[in-house]
């Protein structure tokens, strides 16, 4: 027992750190001797001891709650009512991935036909040209202009 | 009736069998959500869900567990997943007030708690001092410690509900029990109560 007094510095320091399992019972029979010696001794540990106690007591209040009588009365109702739920999910279920993958293939669908469109010769000579207009230093190369500058 | 008469009952969508092992078990599931979520009404719409669950999938019960077993497992999981939506929902909730300028709740709740005596203050700031301590526990720690205080489950049956080996409940339940300490420490040299 002196090895564990001192060791826990109990004769100087406070022995917070062990009193949930004294409160629980499960300290050795040396280690709860003396725990009970130092609560005697220490003012601070047994306020400490005071206060662990009545929190836990909550639970010891809150323990084993009383069911409303009409738990299973509400059950019962809704156990009639989940079906109909269930049926309408059901279907949400499978509307909603068949609408989205409707969706999708569409827009594959329009999207390869505007590409198919733009791919086309016809687009691709007035593109080409638009080009050209917009190229000035065909026309005019910067040395030109440069040297006209000047 | 036994557990497998009962069971077999239900698998075959009995509802006498339903109703007895409703009343048999509720008490039990409700205490075991009240543990955890710390709220009547929300674990009394737990419970329901529960045994809704059972009634449900009774066909996949395969009977190499005690049904309270069974019951312990849906409760504590539902309980959990209760307090992640709701943390999502406080998140948001907060993140709006942050935009909206919303009221402050811990002065709704000093507002409540002005009309109450001064013995009912202590013991509800006491409780609300407990259960964020509770809360404030790492999840698997948070079940191994209610199973055992509110249910009073032997470690033997707390590691067949979370399915782990009995040293992990041992252990887990030790460092739920330090670290409470810990937390009403703290708080008890900060002489929040």
């Amino acid at each position: 027992m002196v090895s564990y007094i001192k060791s826990n510095k109990m004769k100087n320091n406070c022995i917070h750190k062990d009193l949930i399992f004294y409160l629980d019972n499960e300290l050795s029979v040396e280690k709860r001797t003396a725990v009970e010696k130092h609560l005697q001794e220490c003012a601070d540990c047994r306020s400490f001891f005071a206060f662990l106690q009545d929190g836990m007591q909550v639970i010891e209040k809150e323990k084993k709650p009383e069911v409303s009588p009409f738990f299973y009365t509400r059950l019962s109702a809704r156990l009639e009512e989940k079906p109909e739920y269930q049926t309408k999910n059901q279907w949400v279920r499978l509307a909603q991935p068949a609408f989205f993958s409707l969706i999708l293939v569409l827009g594959i669908y329009g999207g390869s036909k505007l590409g198919s469109k733009a791919s086309s010769a016809k687009v691709n000579q007035q593109a080409t040209s638009s080009v050209q207009m917009l190229n000035d230093f065909a026309a005019e190369p910067i040395e030109s202009f440069l040297l006209d500058e000047l | 009736m036994d557990e497998a008469q009962l069971i077999k009952g239900i698998q075959q969508g009995d509802r006498k069998s339903f109703q007895t092992l409703v009343e048999t078990y509720q008490r039990m599931v409700v205490n075991t959500c009240l543990g955890i979520v710390h709220s009547k009404a929300d674990a009394e719409d737990l419970a329901q869900d529960v045994f809704l669950e059972i009634f449900r999938t009774a066909e996949n019960f395969r009977g190499d567990a005690k049904i309270s077993t069974w019951l312990y497992r849906i409760a504590t999981n539902r309980s959990l997943n209760l307090i992640r939506n709701n943390k999502r929902k406080r998140f948001f909730q907060s993140i709006e007030e942050t935009f909206t300028g919303g009221r402050n709740r811990t002065s709704e709740i000093s507002e409540n708690l002005g009309d109450q005596p001064d013995q009912n203050i202590t013991d509800q700031q006491r409780s609300d001092l407990l259960h964020r301590a509770i809360d404030r526990l790492p999840e698997k720690q948070r079940i191994a410690f209610t199973l055992n205080k509110y249910e009073e489950l032997p470690y033997q049956q707390i590691a067949e509900v979370m399915e782990i080996s009995l040293a992990s409940v041992e252990s887990l339940i030790h460092r739920a029990k330090k670290n409470l300490q810990e937390q009403l420490l703290d708080c008890y040299k900060k002489k929040c109560v």
